[in-house]
C-alpha cells in the first residue's frame, strides 16, 4: 500500500517518507542523502516494512496532499523540515530524469542491507540446524497449526472419521446432553458435520459439556414456538431426548409431543424453503385422496369380479356385494361380503394428481385406514393414459390391524400381475384399486375371537397419500424397547414412545427408529450387536454403540424408513432361537450397519 | 476427609523440587543422572532413589513412596468413578490427539491435561473433550486434574526445545505418584522400543526408568513401547518433497517399523479394556521396518517427483553430538542428538507382532502399512492441490 503510493505520487509524499525514515534511521539518511530520492522510494517500498503506526496516518493524508501541488513548497516549511530532507527534495526535483540510472545503485545498496542479510542467514541456519538436529532425534514432531488444519480439520488424510458429504450437512441433535446425545455430538464433530444442539437452558455446565463450535439453540420440544429457530438450516435431525421421569405428563410432553412438534417444525421449514424456490418441498407428502366429506367419495367406484369362472359352483355361491358410503359419523366405509369362491370386490379410482406432480418423485403410498385386521390388495394400473389397452397391473398385499393404522406401501413392493411385465414405473400410474378377496385372510385376536366370518369386511378409509422419495433418512429417533424399565410404568413409557414413533412415521420424513435395549454406560465397539425387529431382544447396549448407529445411519440408504431393535449379542435360550438375528461387531473401519439393516424390513 | 489430607501431603512433597536450587542441575554427560538423584527430593524418604552398582548395570533403583499411601485410597465413599472417564496427558501431540479422537469416538468422557498457554488447544474442545490446564513441571497443578478419573493415558513427551528432564522425568514421577495417591485405577504409559538397551540416550533412559517407577508404584498399569510414527514422516519427508525443498536423511542402516498413530490408538483402547493385559509390557510395531533411504524412495515414487536429498552421514551427527557435549550451554542440543548413537548401530526397531495381535484379538490386516498410509496421503494432497489450482483459476473471472 505505502509502496504503491510512494512510487506513483511524486514530490510531496516522497519527502514525507524520507522524513519518517530519518526519524527511524537518522544515521542512514545523513549518509545516504547524496544518492537520489528514488533510493528512499524503494527503500520504503520493499526492504523495511515501516511500522503501521507511522504508515497509516501518512496514507490517510496522501489523497489530501496529492491534488494540491501548489502546496508542495509550503509543505516542508509547515512541517519543520531539517537540512537532510530539504536536500533530498532539491535533489529529487533536479534528478527526476535520472531515475533510471540511480535505480541500479540503490538496488545494490539494498542487497547490502546488513539487517536483512543477517535475518536471512539466521533463517537459513535455523532451518538447516532444525533439519540436522531432527535427524538425531527419536521421531518427535512439532507441528505448526496450519499443518494441523490440513491434516485433521479439513478431512485430511489423518481424519479417519471424516465422511464425504459431512461438511455440507447440518445435524440438529435434540437432547444433546443426554447419555447418547453427548456421544452423538462428539462423533458428529469428529466426522466434520456442522452440529446444532437443542438444549433447554444454556447453563454454563451444559455449554461446557458440548464442543465449542456446536451451535447451541435454546428451546423445548414441548413448546413448538421455540423449535422454529432450532430446525432452521438443518438437513437432518437426531432425536435422543427422553423424558426425565416416568410421569405421564413428562412422557407425553417429550416422548410423544416432542417428536411430533419437531417433525412438524422441520416439515414447516422444508415447506417454507420450497416456497422460496416456488416449488413444493421434496420432503412433503402428496395427497391422493382424502375422505372427509361426502363429495370426496366421488370418482370411486365399486366393482366385482372372480379370478376364474366355475359355472357349477357359482350357482351355489352366496354371491358378493360391496358398497362404499359416507356414514353419518363422518367416515368413508367400504364394506361388504364375498361368498363366491375366487371372487373379489374392488374399490377403484382414476387418479388425478395436482398439476406438475408425478408419482415418480414419490417412493410409495401411505394409507390411513381402519381395516379390522383384514388384508387387502392394492392394485396400480400403469400405462400411457391415451391408450388404456396397454395398461399393466401391479399388486401389493397390505394387512391391517384392529382399529386404525397407517400402512406404508413402497412402489418397490408392487409386482406385476403378469410376471413378464416390466417393473412398475410410478410415472405411468393412472388408476388405484383397493381389492378385498376372501383368500388368505387370517383371523385376528379381536373382540369376536375366532368366530369371525373371514369373507365379510369393513374398511374405513381416511386418506391415501404418496410418500416423498429420498435416499437417506431425515430423522433418527432413539426410542426404547421397554426392557429395563420398571414394570409398573413400562406400559405408559411404551405408549408415549410408540405415539412418538407413529407421529414420525406419519410425517413423511425419511425416518430411522432405533430401539436399543437398556443403555449401559461403557465404551462402544466391544461386543457384537444384534439387529432385530419384533421386540424380542433381551440384552443391554452401550450408549456409544447407539450413538455410532445414529451417526452411521445418517447417510445409509438401507436405514431409511426402518425401525429396529438393537442390543448386545447373546445366546438365545433353547427353544427360543431367533433365526433372523444377525450379529455384527461394530468397528470404525467396517460398515456393519448396511448388511445388518438390509435384511430388515422397511416401512416398519 | 482423610483423602483430602493425603492429597495435601502429596502436594507438599511435590512442591519440594520447586524449592531446590536450580543451579545444582548442571548439565554434563552425566547430568541427567544426577538430576535423577536430585529428584529424590521429590519423594519424602531419601532411600527412594539410590544409586547402586556402576558401569553398564542399570544404576538406578526406582521405588515409589506412593505405595505407602495406599491406605489413603478408597477412603472417600462418594460417587463411584465412571469407567469411561479418562485423562489424556499430552493430548496435543501426534499420538495424543489420535488417542483423544479415538476415545471420544468410542464413547469415553475425555479430559485433556494441557499446559496453560496463550493459544489454547481449541481443537480438543471442538471434538468434545474437556480441557484442563496443568503443567507437569509444576506438580501442584496436577491433583485437581485427576479428580474423578478412572484411567490416565500418558502420551506426553517434552518438547524438543525444553530440558528433557522437567517433563519427562520429574513431571511423570509427580503424575504417577499423584495418580496412585488419588486412586486412579489404570495408568497407560507410552514408552520407546528398546529403551532398556540404550541408556546413553537420555530420553530412552528416562522412559525406561519411568517404566520401572510405574511398575514399582503398585498402580494398575499397561506399558506400551512404540517404534515410530508414520505421521512423523509426513513433515520430515513428504511435505519437503511436495514443496520441492531439500530432504535431509541419514545413511544410517537402522530400520524402524513405523506405525500409524491411529492404529496405535485403536490397539491401545483394546488393550485398555482387556483385564488380562494389566501390568504387562506391550510393544507395538508397524508391519515392516524401513530405513530412511527406503522411506525417501517410497515418497519420491508416490509423489511422482524426485527429492532433493541431502544425506548426512551418521558419523557427522555423532561428531556434532560429541562436540556439543563439551559445552554446558549446548548440552540440551547434545541430549537431542543423542539418538544418533542409536542410529549408528545396525539395529532394527521392530518386533514380531503376531503374539500381540492374538492377545488383543486384532486382525493383522487391519493395521495400516506405510505404503498404504503414504499413498493415501499423497492422493489426498495431490487432489487437494489440484482443487486449489482449479479454484484459483475460477477466481480470475470478473463480472
Amino acid at each position: 500500500m505505502s509502496g504503491a503510493s510512494a512510487a506513483l505520487i511524486p514530490a510531496t509524499t516522497t519527502v514525507r517518507f524520507s522524513k519518517k525514515l530519518e526519524y527511524h534511521h537518522p544515521k542512514w539518511l545523513s549518509k545516504v542523502n547524496d544518492y537520489s530520492v528514488s533510493y528512499h522510494r524503494i527503500y520504503c517500498s520493499s526492504s523495511i516494512p515501516s511500522p503501521p503506526t507511522s504508515s497509516s496516518p501518512n496514507s490517510g493524508k496522501d489523497p489530501k496532499k496529492n491534488p494540491t501541488k501548489k502546496k508542495k513548497k509550503d509543505d516542508p516549511k509547515e512541517t519543520s523540515v531539517d537540512s537532510a530532507s530539504q536536500m533530498v527534495q532539491q535533489k529529487e526535483e533536479d534528478q527526476e530524469l535520472e531515475l533510471a540510472s540511480s535505480v541500479s545503485v540503490m538496488k545494490r545498496l539494498d542487497e547490502v542491507n546488513p539487517v536483512g542479510l543477517g535475518r536471512r542467514s539466521r533463517q537459513i541456519f535455523d532451518e538447516v540446524w532444525r533439519k540436522f538436529s531432527g535427524l538425531g532425534q527419536i521421531s518427535r514432531t512439532t507441528r505448526s497449526d496450519d499443518e494441523t488444519d490440513i491434516l485433521i480439520r479439513d478431512g485430511g488424510p489423518m481424519c479417519e472419521f471424516a465422511i464425504p458429504g459431512a461438511q455440507n450437512t447440518v445435524v440438529l441433535v435434540v437432547g444433546a446432553t443426554s447419555r447418547v446425545g453427548r456421544i452423538v455430538v462428539r462423533k458428529l464433530m469428529l466426522r466434520g458435520y456442522s452440529v446444532k444442539a437443542l438444549v433447554r437452558k444454556a447453563d454454563e455446565g451444559i455449554v461446557d459439556l458440548l464442543p465449542t463450535s456446536v451451535e447451541i439453540v435454546i428451546g423445548d420440544v414441548g413448546d413448538p414456538e421455540t423449535l422454529k429457530d432450532a430446525v432452521e438450516g438443518c438437513n437432518k435431525i437426531i432425536y435422543c431426548a427422553t423424558a426425565r421421569s416416568t410421569i405421564t405428563g413428562d412422557l407425553f410432553r417429550v416422548d410423544h409431543m416432542g417428536v411430533y412438534n419437531i417433525t412438524k417444525a422441520f416439515q414447516d421449514y422444508n415447506n417454507k424453503l420450497a416456497q422460496l424456490r416456488a416449488g413444493k418441498s421434496s420432503k412433503s407428502k402428496l395427497l391422493i385422496a382424502k375422505f372427509k366429506t361426502e363429495d370426496s367419495l366421488h370418482g370411486w367406484e365399486v366393482r366385482q369380479g372372480t379370478y376364474f369362472q366355475d359355472v357349477v359352483a357359482a350357482k351355489y355361491d352366496g354371491g358378493m356385494d360391496a358398497k362404499f358410503e359416507f356414514t353419518e359419523s363422518g367416515e368413508a366405509v367400504f364394506s361388504g361380503f364375498v361368498f363366491t369362491r375366487g371372487g373379489y370386490v374392488d374399490l377403484t379410482k382414476k387418479l388425478s394428481l395436482p398439476l406438475g406432480s408425478t408419482l415418480d418423485r414419490y417412493e410409495g403410498l401411505v394409507f390411513s385406514l381402519g381395516g379390522n385386521g383384514r388384508s387387502y390388495v392394492v392394485i396400480l394400473e400403469a400405462g400411457p393414459t391415451g391408450d388404456m389397452t396397454q395398461s399393466k397391473m401391479y399388486f401389493s398385499r397390505i394387512s391391517t390391524k384392529a382399529g386404525f393404522c397407517r400402512v406404508r406401501v413402497p412402489f418397490s413392493s408392487f409386482r406385476p400381475v403378469k410376471p413378464d411385465d416390466p417393473p412398475l414405473d410410478p410415472f405411468l400410474v393412472h388408476t388405484l384399486t383397493i381389492r378385498f378377496e376372501p383368500r388368505r385372510q387370517r383371523s385376528f385376536e379381536g373382540v369376536n375371537g375366532p368366530n369371525q366370518d373371514l369373507r365379510s369386511f369393513q374398511l374405513i378409509l381416511e386418506y391415501v397419500k404418496a410418500l416423498p422419495t429420498g435416499q437417506e433418512t431425515d430423522f433418527i429417533l432413539v426410542s426404547c424397547t421397554g426392557s429395563g424399565i420398571e414394570p409398573s410404568r413400562r406400559d405408559q413409557v411404551l405408549k408415549a414412545k410408540k405415539a412418538g414413533e407413529d407421529s414420525l412415521r406419519r410425517s413423511g420424513l425419511g425416518y430411522t427408529i432405533i430401539r436399543p435395549g437398556p443403555l449401559v454406560e461403557e465404551p462402544g465397539g466391544q461386543r457384537a450387536l444384534i439387529f432385530d425387529q419384533g421386540n424380542r431382544i433381551s440384552q443391554g447396549i452401550s450408549c456409544a454403540d447407539v450413538a455410532d448407529i445414529c451417526v452411521k445411519a445418517l447417510h445409509d440408504s438401507t436405514a431409511r424408513n426402518k425401525s429396529f431393535d438393537v442390543c448386545y449379542e447373546y445366546v438365545a435360550e433353547p427353544g427360543k432361537e431367533l433365526y433372523e438375528l444377525v450379529a455384527h461387531l461394530p468397528d470404525k473401519a467396517n460398515n456393519y450397519l448396511t448388511p445388518a439393516l438390509s435384511v430388515l424390513e422397511k416401512n416398519t | 476427609m482423610a483423602s483430602s489430607t493425603s492429597t495435601l501431603k502429596l502436594n507438599l512433597h511435590l512442591q519440594q523440587p520447586n524449592n531446590r536450587n536450580p543451579s545444582s542441575a548442571q548439565y554434563s554427560n552425566l547430568s541427567w543422572r544426577r538430576t535423577l538423584a536430585i529428584s529424590s527430593l521429590l519423594c519424602s524418604t531419601p532411600s527412594l532413589i539410590t544409586s547402586k552398582g556402576d558401569g553398564k548395570d542399570r544404576n538406578l533403583v526406582v521405588k515409589c513412596n506412593a505405595a505407602a499411601t495406599t491406605a489413603a485410597v478408597n477412603l472417600a465413599p462418594g460417587t463411584p468413578v465412571r469407567p469411561t472417564s479418562i485423562l489424556v496427558v499430552g493430548a496435543t501431540g501426534t499420538l495424543g490427539r489420535q488417542i483423544v479422537r479415538r476415545a471420544l469416538d468410542e464413547g469415553y468422557d475425555v479430559r485433556c491435561l494441557v499446559r496453560p498457554r496463550p493459544a489454547p488447544a481449541d481443537f480438543l474442545r471442538d471434538w468434545g473433550a474437556t480441557v484442563v490446564n496443568a503443567d507437569l513441571s509444576r506438580p501442584e497443578t496436577i491433583p485437581a486434574t485427576l479428580v474423578g478419573i478412572h484411567t490416565v493415558i500418558d502420551c506426553a513427551t517434552g518438547r524438543p526445545e525444553e530440558p528433557i528432564k522437567t517433563v519427562d522425568w520429574e513431571g511423570k514421577v509427580a503424575l504417577i505418584q499423584c495418580a496412585k495417591a488419588m486412586g486412579v485405577q489404570k495408568y497407560v504409559f507410552f514408552s520407546i522400543h528398546n529403551c532398556d538397551k540404550h541408556p546413553e540416550v537420555p530420553l530412552m533412559e528416562i522412559k525406561y526408568c519411568t517404566e520401572k517407577f510405574l511398575n514399582d508404584s503398585g498402580l494398575n498399569h499397561i506399558t506400551i513401547r512404540l517404534c515410530g510414527f508414520m505421521q512423523g514422516l509426513i513433515g520430515q519427508y513428504a511435505v519437503p518433497i511436495l514443496e520441492e525443498k531439500s530432504v535431509w536423511g541419514t545413511d544410517a542402516p537402522t530400520r524402524i517399523a513405523y506405525m500409524d498413530t491411529q492404529d496405535i490408538a485403536r490397539l491401545t483402547f483394546i488393550a485398555l479394556r482387556n483385564e488380562n493385559i494389566n501390568r504387562k509390557l506391550l510393544t507395538f510395531a508397524g508391519p515392516r521396518a524401513w530405513t530412511t533411504q527406503e522411506v525417501i524412495t517410497l515418497c519420491e515414487r508416490l509423489a511422482g517427483q524426485d527429492a532433493n536429498v541431502t544425506t548426512v552421514p551418521v558419523s557427522i551427527l555423532r561428531f556434532t553430538r560429541q562436540l556439543t557435549r563439551l559445552f554446558e550451554w549446548t548440552s540440551d542440543v547434545a541430549d537431542r542428538l543423542a539418538f544418533s548413537e542409536v542410529l549408528s548401530s545396525d539395529i532394527v526397531f521392530s518386533v514380531p507382532m503376531t503374539e500381540t495381535y492374538s492377545l488383543l484379538g486384532v486382525d493383522s490386516k487391519d493395521v495400516v502399512s506405510l505404503e498404504k498410509y503414504l499413498q493415501d496421503y499423497f492422493t489426498n494432497i495431490l487432489k487437494k492441490l489440484k482443487d486449489l489450482k482449479a479454484q484459483s483459476k475460477q477466481t480470475d473471472i470478473f463480472f
